[in-house]
Formats: C-alpha cells, structure tokens, sequence
C-alpha cells in the first residue's frame, strides 16, 4: 500500500517553514512562555520567601507547571483559529482554490490537510517548548508521562479550534470576517454548553439537585482543560473529593455521577470534542465541495 | 472527445447557459467564442466540476464517472483566466505540489517536471520562486501544470487576457504546438483573429446558447451561402460578368474596377471550370482568390453586433 503525505501538508509546511512570520512567531512563542515562567518563579520565591513562607521553593515549584500549560494552552486557543480561518477563505482571496478543486483531492482530504498543517505547525512551538515546561518536572515531581498528555491535550485543543477555524472560513470570504466568526463561534460554543447548568440553578434554586444539567459540559473546551489539570494535580476529577465541586449521588443524575469518576470525565470529553470537530470538518467539506446541491449560486453568476 | 448533451445552468429565473449540446472531436482545437456573460466560462466550470449543472450531462472519452469523480478530473488539464500562486514556493515545488494532488510519484512529477518546464520554456526557471514570474510565465507554467497529468482534454478559459503582444505569441505558439501533439483543447477567448489563426473549429455562443459550432471554413460557407471568391480581370470586363450572371450556381455580389466578387456555392472543380471558360471566352484575368474566414464579421453577423 502507498502511503503519501497530503500535498495539502507538505505545501503549508513548505510555505510556512520559510516565511519570516513563523520564525518570529516561534521566537514571540517562547519568549512569552518564558516569561511566564519568569513570573511565576519569581511569584513563588517571594511567597516562599515571606514570613509565612516555608523557605522551601522546591515545594511549590510543582505550579509552574499549570502556569505555563495554561498560557500555553491560551496562546495555542487564540493562534490556531487564525491559522485555520485564514485556510480556505485565504485560497479564494489568493485564487488557488479553484485549481485546488479540480485535482483529484476531495474537498474532506483538502480540509484534513488544511487541519492537519495547523495541528503540525503548532506542535512545533510546542515540542520547542517542551525544554521551558520541563523546568517544572526537574523539581516538581510530575511524571514524564504527564508531558506526553499535555502535548496529546494541546493537539486536541488544535483540533477543536482549527476546526472551527476552517468551517469558519469556508463560510466567509475573506480572512479576516472568518477570523472574527472563528472567534465568535468559539466563544459561543463554550458559553452554550453552560446554559443548561445555569437554567437549572437560577430556576430551581431551591433545590440542589442539578440532575444531568453538568453533562453538556463534556463539549466544553474551558472545562475540559479545568478536568485535565485537575487530574494531573490531584489525581481526581473536577467534580470528586478533591476537587473542589463534590457531588454526592444525591446531587446529580446518574449519567453525571458515573462520568465524574476516575477519569472517565476527561476522556469522554475529548472523545465529545473529537467528535465535534470531526462534524465541523465534514462541515466543511461539504461547503466547499462545489458539486453540492446548493453551491455556488453567486459565484456562478459572477463567472459565467 | 468531448460530449456535452443539454448542458443547462440556472440561477434562479436567470438562465446562465441553455440546453448547450457540443461534441469536440479527439484531436480538435475548440475555440470557444461570446460576447461577455455569454456562459462560456460557466460551460467549462460545468465541465471540469467547478459548478453543479441545473440540467444536462457531459462525458468525456469512455469515462464512465460523473463530472467531479476523479476519473474525469484525471482527463481534464484546467487552465482559468487567472489563477493565483503561493508566496515562498519554487516552480519545481508547484509542480510537485499539483502533481501529488492527482496521486502522481513524486519521481513521476520530477521527470515530467522538466519535460513540460522544458515545453513552455521556462527550465530555466526551475529554482525561482512562482511569484516572482511576469504574467506571462505564470500562465505558460499553468499551462504545464495543467499537463502534468497527461490530460486527454485541455481546457483554456481566455488565457490570452491580460498578456502582453508578446507573451500572447508565446501562448499562441505552445498551444499549436500541443494541438500538434494530439491534444484535444478547448479555448474561449476574446482575441478572434488569435483564434482563427489556430483552431481547427470553433462554437460561438450568446445568451447562453450555442448559436454555432463547427470548422470555420463550413460555418462561413453555412452563413454566407458559399464561397466568396474575387476575380481580378484587366480587360473583358462585361463578358465576365454576363457570363457569371448566367452561371447558375454562381451570384455575383459586387463588381468593382477591376473586380469582381462572386458567391459560389460549387465545388472546386466547379471553380476552375468556371475560371476556364472565362479565359476561353478571351476575358483576360490577372488573378483570383478564394476569400478566406473572417471570424470578426461571422462573430459579429450571429450575434447581432453585440458588444464583444
């Protein structure tokens, strides 16, 4: 069997490699993680410096390690829709897409590509990172393995974002309104899945049962990453012993009760927001695909 | 080659182009030819799957497979009237780029690479980057990608646009030159007199219809009832025209000094026959020509002078 890199990829990759952009975004990459980590280290030597200090810095250096995931992972949230919004719509701005059409790509391989080059493209500011997060092993006690979850939870957060970024961008056509609507939308998915919740508790205040109000949650990005560091930390999740939102059986459904033990949370929702992201994809080819029923109507009439 | 049956696109109440049948021969140079907003480049978006049609269907060769599967896009080379280019990527590196988008080995497009570089004149352009090309080049290198997946149809949406006289020479040279390598192309184009230089037939539509289509020489012949030929006659000027008054088949058109033009629907045989009794009727010639297609005045006469 003959496998092949996406032409798609290895063009991005090409391209990107030698623009001026990537290797000064890279450098603004890792100059802001450092500082972060900069800060933080400094955070901490005066708080264990203090009077109530334990004059311990080791101790404490363990939280660096959610500093710098967090910015990092704040910093790929914001960087990716860009990379992606600017995808397809960036094709049409250019005129390559048509070309593009007319080979023998589908318009799913010519997403993944687009996908898969923004995905690619971030993990090298993150492996490049690595050396920066690794400061907080040495010290910190973390396990090597929880490097490797954070690189597998930043490849899932690019894929979420640049999935959104892509439908974004085959749905406008310049960059930079898909740009806007990739941020829009990202906003708002994280705000719809907490609806529920908040229904439910302004409703029915009274009550403390919250029933299964918490499980739209496994769609939202922001609590994934809450559940994720949550783990790595404490061993448990968001929403057990330690984790600061106990509920007893009493309090939630079934379903939520079930999922809220062990790691079963974490990993059902990366498989929901995997999941989202595969139906944006597929979104998006269908929108691009130009054979579709309801395609090209303007277009048409402007070329014809 | 090329089997267009019923091609109909509608946008609304707007019909862009209207029950469009075309067959273009294995080995033909179609010009297509239309005023603007005729439907020439909605008909080839539809052919190469760039745009659903309302209605109607195309076929290509014996492919069995729809408009858009791959094994029709795997017969057609596209070359449109603009296309943009990638900054930060090398000639060799787009070719590579299309080539693996058909599924090509990269050894494959490396070797066809230099054939078809070679081709439209630009190996020496191998290692420069595809935006710092004039316009011209670009096109020519579309033209070799278009080709790099050995296409059984070319088809070229005004690729003459925005050239300059020269690169337009150029362009008109490499597509001869594909034409005499077997290649089946379709052009539309807005430069007639380019056109009628090297197509081998044309098909001239207007508000999406095709009003025409076939080998220049019969369309004129259709259109102007025969053959213009003038007679250039230095003396027995009279004789001459009384004579071809009386010839049936033959319509004298008009007589100048030393001129005369007539329309004959015959054959050629019929011509020199004619020619012959002219000269034994002592009328003295001093030549006669066969007047060639004119594909200004036969755009112009079928679309009712519309704007070009």
């Amino acid at each position: 069997m003959r496998v092949q890199l996406n032409p798609i990829v290895k063009k991005d990759l090409q391209v990107t490699a030698r623009s001026m952009r990537f290797s000064w975004g890279l450098f603004a990459y890792e100059a802001v993680l450092t500082l972060a980590f900069m800060l933080g280290l400094l955070s901490i030597q005066s708080s264990v410096d203090s009077y109530y200090g334990n004059g311990n810095v080791y101790q404490d250096l363990v939280n660096l390690f959610p500093v710098l995931a967090v910015s990092q992972v704040c910093i790929v949230a914001l960087i990716v829709p860009i990379m992606t919004a600017a995808s397809i719509s960036g094709e049409k701005e250019r005129q390559t897409f048509d070309l593009m059409m007319t080979t023998c790509m589908s318009p799913l391989s010519i997403v993944f590509g687009k996908v898969a080059s923004a995905v690619i493209r971030i993990l090298f500011y993150v492996i490049g990172s690595l050396p920066i997060m690794a400061l907080s092993f040495v010290v910190g006690g973390l396990r090597w393995s929880v490097l490797l979850y954070f690189v597998l939870a930043v490849i899932l957060l690019s894929v979420f974002a640049g999935s959104i970024g892509i439908l974004c961008s085959a749905l406008c056509k310049r960059s930079i309104s898909a740009v806007i609507l990739s941020f829009i939308t990202y906003f708002l998915l994280n705000i719809l899945t907490v609806i529920p919740l908040l229904v439910r508790v302004i409703w029915f205040s009274k009550s403390q049962y919250l029933g299964e109000s918490l499980l739209p949650l496994l769609f939202n990005p922001f609590m994934f990453y809450e559940e994720f560091f949550m783990q790595i930390l404490t061993g448990d999740s968001l929403f057990g012993n330690t984790g600061g939102m106990h509920f007893s059986r009493t309090d939630v459904g079934f379903l939520t009760y079930s999922f809220a033990q062990g790691k079963i949370w974490m990993f059902l929702s990366a498989g929901c927001i995997l999941l989202v992201s595969f139906l944006f994809i597929l979104l998006t080819a269908w929108r691009i695909d130009p054979l579709r029923a309801s395609s090209g109507r303007k277009a048409g009439r402007r070329n014809q | 080659m090329l089997y267009i049956n019923n091609l109909t696109k509608k946008y609304g109440s707007f019909t862009a182009v209207r029950q469009l049948s075309l067959h273009i021969p294995e080995g033909d140079l179609f010009g297509f030819v239309g005023p603007n907003g005729a439907g020439k480049t909605t008909t080839i978006r539809m052919v190469c799957g760039l745009l659903r049609a309302t209605s109607g269907s195309v076929k290509i060769g014996n492919v069995k497979g729809a408009v858009g599967s791959k094994e029709m896009k795997r017969m057609i080379g596209y070359v449109p009237d603009f296309f943009g280019v990638y900054d930060n990527l090398k000639v060799r590196e787009y070719m590579d780029l299309y080539g693996s988008m058909y599924g090509m080995y990269s050894r494959d497009i490396a070797k066809l690479t230099d054939d078809l570089l070679e081709l439209v004149n630009l190996s020496d352009k191998k290692e420069d980057y595809v935006d710092t090309l004039s316009r011209g080049m670009k096109q020519r290198l579309c033209v070799a990608r278009a080709l790099l997946h050995n296409p059984k149809l070319l088809l070229l949406d005004e690729p003459s646009s925005g050239l300059d006289p020269r690169a337009r020479v150029e362009m008109k040279e490499l597509l001869k030159n594909l034409h005499s390598m077997g290649k089946t192309i379709l052009i539309s184009s807005h430069i007639l007199s380019e056109l009628s230089e090297m197509c081998t037939s044309i098909g001239i539509m207007n508000h999406g219809q095709l009003i025409t289509a076939g080998r220049i020489e019969e369309i004129m012949y259709q259109i102007s009832g025969g053959r213009r030929i003038h007679i250039q006659i230095s003396s027995g000027m009279e004789t001459a025209v009384r004579m071809l008054q009386e010839h049936a088949g033959v319509a004298v058109e008009s007589v100048r000094e030393n001129e005369v033009i007539i329309t004959n629907s015959g054959t050629d045989e019929e011509i020199s026959v004619l020619i012959g009794e002219l000269i034994q009727k002592e009328v003295v010639l001093t030549g006669f020509y066969k007047e060639e297609g004119n594909l200004e005045s036969l755009f112009m006469q079928l679309t009712g002078g519309s704007e070009q």
